[in-house]
């Protein structure tokens, strides 16, 4: 059992939800992927179109109150065993946006935030450590 | 070549469990591939078994509205006719199918049945997005199915033919007549069928330029949007069992030489596949973009179709 919970936890699959974000952060994480020098597919992971296929929920924005029943909704969506990584101040602290009347967050009132990743943007090598470190916690949930 | 019971071939080799784990391990060696044409390192060769492992281990959720004993079942008919569908190819030099399994037309029905589990699963998932992946995959099958058709005829007709019959649907004979005769990939008249074959297996695939009924950033994944854990990786199976028979029927019709010795034969028959994948797979998928469904049907209308409809009359004709 512990040998096969150790060979799924190399399989984690990423799923991005843009919480109100600017697209700062979105691009960032899209980097993590695109971009030859930051590849996250050597870790096993794999960006997925439908929250029903993630394992790592990455969020990014601070929940605007527009996005925030949606968001929500899409997060329950993800099926068990999940790890939730908050990228970028935003969904935080609310970062710019703090205090504003259209802001729900933070993230951590609504859902339990696994991993922080702060920056405005963080740069891709801190959203790699962040993916890095949400495998270890979502290995141990297997 | 020698017989093989017909359970074990259809359970264990080559259909069923071999085809399984060949299947994977050509999407292992496809992902690198692609990896490292992007000049990334890639994830490992065995990726694909763990993905697999994971999914196992996720829950399974099903749609409210979504009709649970079919939802379920699709992605098991899927996977086992694909497993099932390897057992039905000869592998030149080691592997004759028995003859109770069937033929060339047996595997066309069954080569159609992973399609057909995909369309409904779409459906079947009460999703907008499944119903869109529903209407693009039916249209990819109407686009691709009629070239397959005659490069098929235009192989069993030459082969046919040159034995002294009208037409020849026996995978077996069509082999053999390529191990004495030499393989059919140096036949002028089978070229443009050929060709078709090599625009159609993507597209049967569901692979860039064609990946239209489930493409990620469109549909979401389309037909497969609502499925999670084992079902899923059920279907992940199907997909990379397809590819085994797809390929196969390639070899098997057009280059299917091998040595006598049956363990060299078995070598050079993976390496084939290797150099299939690579070639065919992950170079054509790094270097394209993804077509619109328009596009994808026009062109199949105007280059695949025209080409195998070419090949088959030129054998018609040269024979005649």
């Amino acid at each position: 059992m512990t040998l096969f919970a150790h060979l799924a936890g190399r399989s984690p699959w990423l799923y991005r939800i843009n919480a109100g974000s600017c697209n700062g952060c979105d691009v960032e994480l899209a980097t993590t992927a695109c971009i030859p020098r930051y590849d996250v597919e050597r870790l096993g992971c794999r960006y997925c179109g439908s929250p029903r296929h993630a394992d790592i929920v990455l969020v990014t924005g601070p929940l605007t109150i527009r996005v925030k029943d949606k968001a929500l909704h899409l997060w329950a969506e993800v099926p068990d065993p999940k790890v939730t990584v908050a990228v970028g101040v935003c969904p935080i602290s609310g970062g710019v946006f703090r205090e504003s009347y259209a802001i729900a967050g933070p993230l951590d009132r609504f859902i339990p935030v696994d991993v922080n990743v702060p920056g405005c943007p963080p740069r891709p090598q801190a959203i790699i450590e962040g993916i890095a470190k949400a495998i270890e916690i979502w290995a141990q949930r297997l | 070549m020698t017989e093989m019971p017909l359970p074990f071939a259809a359970v264990l080799f080559p259909g069923g469990v071999f085809a399984l784990v060949l299947g994977l391990c050509l999407k292992g060696l496809d992902r690198r591939i692609a990896a490292r044409l992007q000049r990334r390192v890639g994830p490992p060769l065995a990726q694909p078994f763990f993905d697999l492992i994971k999914l196992a281990r996720k829950d399974s959720l099903v749609p409210k509205a979504a009709p649970r004993l079919l939802f379920l079942t699709l992605p098991l008919a899927g996977t086992s006719t694909a497993a099932l569908a390897v057992a039905l190819l000869p592998i030149g030099g080691v592997y004759a199918p028995p003859a109770a399994l069937g033929d060339l037309l047996v595997l066309l029905y069954l080569l159609a049945v992973p399609a057909i589990t995909l369309m409904l699963a779409g459906s079947a998932s009460a999703s907008p997005f499944g119903a869109i992946g529903f209407s693009r995959e039916m249209a990819m099958v109407l686009a691709y199915e009629g070239p397959l058709l005659m490069v098929i005829a235009a192989v069993a007709v030459f082969v046919g033919r040159a034995e002294g019959q009208t037409v020849t649907f026996s995978l077996t004979e069509i082999v053999a007549w390529q191990q004495a005769h030499g393989p059919l990939i140096g036949e002028p008249a089978l070229w443009p069928a050929l060709l078709a074959y090599l625009a159609f297996y993507p597209a049967n695939l569901g692979m860039v330029p064609f990946d239209i009924p489930e493409a990620e950033p469109e549909v979401l994944d389309g037909p497969l949007l609502e499925y999670s854990g084992p079902a899923l990786g059920l279907f992940e199976l199907m997909s990379a069992t397809k590819a085994v028979v797809v390929l196969g029927l390639g070899i098997a019709l057009f280059c299917p030489l091998a040595p006598a010795d049956p363990a060299t034969a078995l070598v050079i028959h993976l390496l084939k596949y290797a150099v299939l994948t690579a070639l065919g797979v992950s170079v054509v998928r790094t270097a394209m973009g993804r077509m619109r469904i328009d596009q994808a049907f026009r062109f199949f209308l105007k280059g695949p179709l025209w080409l195998a409809l070419a090949s088959l009359l030129l054998v018609l004709g040269r024979m005649g």
